[in-house]
């Protein structure tokens, strides 16, 4: 792969104290128009790693950059070419689901037809018309999960960093959200993607990064996953088992 | 489980949290105001009380101010969502942990409702041809207070919320004709009215059906009582993390839409939509209609203006709340908002909104700008102009040091 990372993670050691960092000298990179699965068990470090990625927290050591930008250099630039899903929708209770996704697509500076388009589309998508106008507070998870989801993709940023985007979803919502990532990919944008779903993701991702520990333990197609794990033509659940606790 | 304790602890723990604020509420500014505001309505209460004017409407003003004290009730229950699940097991013996939600709460509102009366009984018994005893219209008064707590203990329990919104327009319904009905007839008309009125009412709140535990209802209510109280608070000193209640508001709902489609607007986009559907909203329109009210019967005096700046003055210190709105919101940390947008969309809002108040709550003295007061009207605007234009700079300067601890 000779073009430009979208995403690039250098030596990136961090975590909530400086004593005991939870990531140790991580690196990797996402490629434009590249879906990457993130996995790792509870504490693994994904979901730390997302929060570098966003700058909700300062790297003890190492570098994050986003389409060539740092947060030091350019954090308007950098923060413009990301959109989050978080794992647990954060709305705010006094807006609609309508003005969540205005709200986002006036903070990125999407155009305003471009806006008026996507929310269209992407309230048919996730089949969300007759809720547009419901405020935050009486919807469901999974529709509360859906607004996070409109909101992310209504900003058509460079990179998406989704946090286990399935959970509370229903199976067409998670079937809709599933083959629109494939639509973004082909339409050049990249995906930072965590899931615990390993059966669902291993047939979308073009590559995987195991975390284990705060380490970077494999890293590749599914076939060098297996390569790693030293049972190749196994599914991806069967080698993360192996990867992380020897195949117990 | 002792749920007495529990409740006694988080009850503690409840004030051991905005016990730390004590000290600074001392200390602000606001708390000075509000004192010399009180000092100067005790000086001219004593005034009026000294040589009362005649035709006072004093059955009236004793409906308007004792109506709310007596009939409004709530509790704090210190209840947590987690409790629909840990503490439902318990469910058959939560009366146990509710009792001293209730007595307290209605304890402290007795009292509350004790001194509203005692305060206007001097102007009563110079005003009224015919007064009542203290005693019995005290003792009515409390009467209403018990049946108003227990009417809203069981509109908090009733299945359906349409059931509860109704119980509650009941409520503020009897608690009026039971107070008109005392004021107004004469006394064993007025009593047994009363207490023919109470006796439906208690039977009307037998009908409707109802959970034995509200959980959802009254940790959703606490969630209410403890942000009003960090509402308070936050009059006074800066308290991170505050949360407003929300009210749907559709006929607010295009309010934000015309704001002009630019990034630095994405903001004043989501600080629009707050404010139309938040409590700060509510607030202020209350304190409008009061002050507009009051400036009416007073508008040819000096005491008018006094009336108006007061208010103008609390009013801005209702709108500054706007600025701990989504201080600490995940999404201002993500989305790629230009620098400083929060501080700055709030300062323009807040003036604007405080400017269009301070014009509107002038508009009782244009009518008395024609009897030759033209200068004390425009003068009294000036004087409001000048306010807003203080709480303007107050209100840039703490958003302006927030931005700089920030960073």
């Amino acid at each position: 792969m000779s073009a430009a990372p979208v995403l690039e993670i250098t030596g990136l050691t961090g975590g909530y104290s400086l004593n005991k960092p939870v990531l140790h000298d991580i690196s990797l990179q996402v490629q434009p128009g590249e879906m990457v699965g993130l996995i790792g068990l509870n504490g693994a470090g994904k979901s730390t790693t997302m929060k570098h990625i966003l700058g909700l927290m300062t790297p003890h050591k190492g570098g994050i950059a986003v389409q060539g930008r740092t947060r030091d250099n350019d954090s308007a630039g950098y923060h413009s070419a990301l959109s989050f899903v978080p794992e647990s929708p954060l709305l705010y209770e006094e807006m609609t689901v309508r003005e969540h996704v205005e709200f986002t697509a006036r903070a990125y500076g999407v155009n305003r037809a471009d806006y008026e388009a996507r929310s269209r589309r992407l309230s048919e998508l996730f089949r969300m018309e007759d809720k547009m106008d419901s405020l935050s507070g009486h919807l469901s998870k999974g529709m509360k999960q859906k607004v996070m989801i409109m909101c992310a993709f209504v900003a058509s940023p460079a990179l998406y960093v989704i946090d286990e985007p399935f959970l509370g979803l229903d199976p067409l919502g998670i079937r809709s959200l599933l083959d629109f990532m494939l639509e973004i990919k082909q339409s050049g944008s990249s995906i930072l993607l965590s899931s615990h779903i390993l059966s669902t993701i291993e047939n979308y991702c073009d590559r995987f990064i195991v975390l284990h520990q705060g380490r970077v333990i494999a890293e590749g197609s599914l076939a060098d996953i297996g390569a790693a794990a030293g049972k190749p033509g196994l599914p991806l659940e069967q080698l993360f088992y192996e990867l992380v606790q020897g195949g117990k | 489980m002792d749920l007495r304790k529990l409740q006694g602890e988080r009850r503690s723990r409840e004030a051991g949290k905005l016990l730390p604020y004590a000290g600074y509420i001392i200390q602000s500014g606001v708390a000075v105001v509000l004192l010399f505001i009180l000092i100067a309505f005790s000086a001219w209460y004593t005034s009026v009380l000294k040589d009362v004017p005649a035709g006072v409407p004093i059955r009236w003003i004793m409906l308007a101010a004792l109506l709310p004290a007596a009939v409004h009730s709530s509790f704090r229950t210190y209840l947590q969502p987690a409790d629909a699940v840990f503490l439902l097991p318990q469910e058959h013996r939560m009366h146990e942990y509710f009792a001293p939600a209730w007595t307290r709460g209605t304890v402290w509102k007795g009292l509350r409702l004790l001194m509203a009366l005692l305060i206007l009984w001097p102007l009563y018994i110079r005003t009224e041809e015919s007064p009542k005893s203290l005693l019995i219209t005290a003792a009515l008064l409390l009467g209403v207070k018990l049946l108003s707590a227990y009417g809203c203990w069981r509109e908090l329990k009733m299945l359906s919320p349409a059931a509860s919104a109704g119980y509650r327009l009941l409520r503020w319904a009897v608690g009026g004709l039971i107070i008109a009905a005392w004021l107004w007839q004469p006394f064993h008309k007025g009593l047994g009215f009363s207490m023919l009125l109470a006796a439906a009412y208690l039977a009307a709140l037998a009908v409707p059906a109802r959970h034995a535990v509200p959980w959802e209802r009254l940790s959703a209510q606490e969630k209410v009582q403890s942000g009003r109280a960090q509402m308070l608070l936050g009059w006074f000193v800066e308290v991170p993390g505050r949360q407003q209640r929300v009210y749907s508001r559709r006929w607010l709902s295009r309010w934000g839409a015309e704001l002009p489609w630019r990034r630095d607007s994405a903001y004043r986009y989501l600080l629009t939509k707050s404010f139309a559907r938040g409590d700060i909203l509510g607030i202020v329109l209350r304190l409008g209609l009061l002050a507009l009210a009051l400036e009416w019967w007073n508008r040819g005096s000096l005491v008018g203006a006094g009336i108006y700046l007061f208010f103008l003055f609390i009013v801005g210190v209702q709108l500054s709340a706007l600025s701990k709105l989504h201080g600490d919101s995940f999404w201002l940390t993500v989305y790629p908002l230009p620098e400083n947008s929060r501080s700055r969309s709030t300062v323009s809002f807040v003036f604007r909104a405080h400017l269009a108040l301070a014009l509107v709550l002038w508009l009782p003295f244009v009518a008395a700008a024609g009897s030759g007061m033209l200068p004390r009207a425009l003068g009294t605007l000036a004087a409001g102009a000048a306010l807003v234009l203080i709480v303007r700079a107050r209100l840039g300067r703490k958003m302006r040091s927030s931005d700089d601890d920030d960073f």
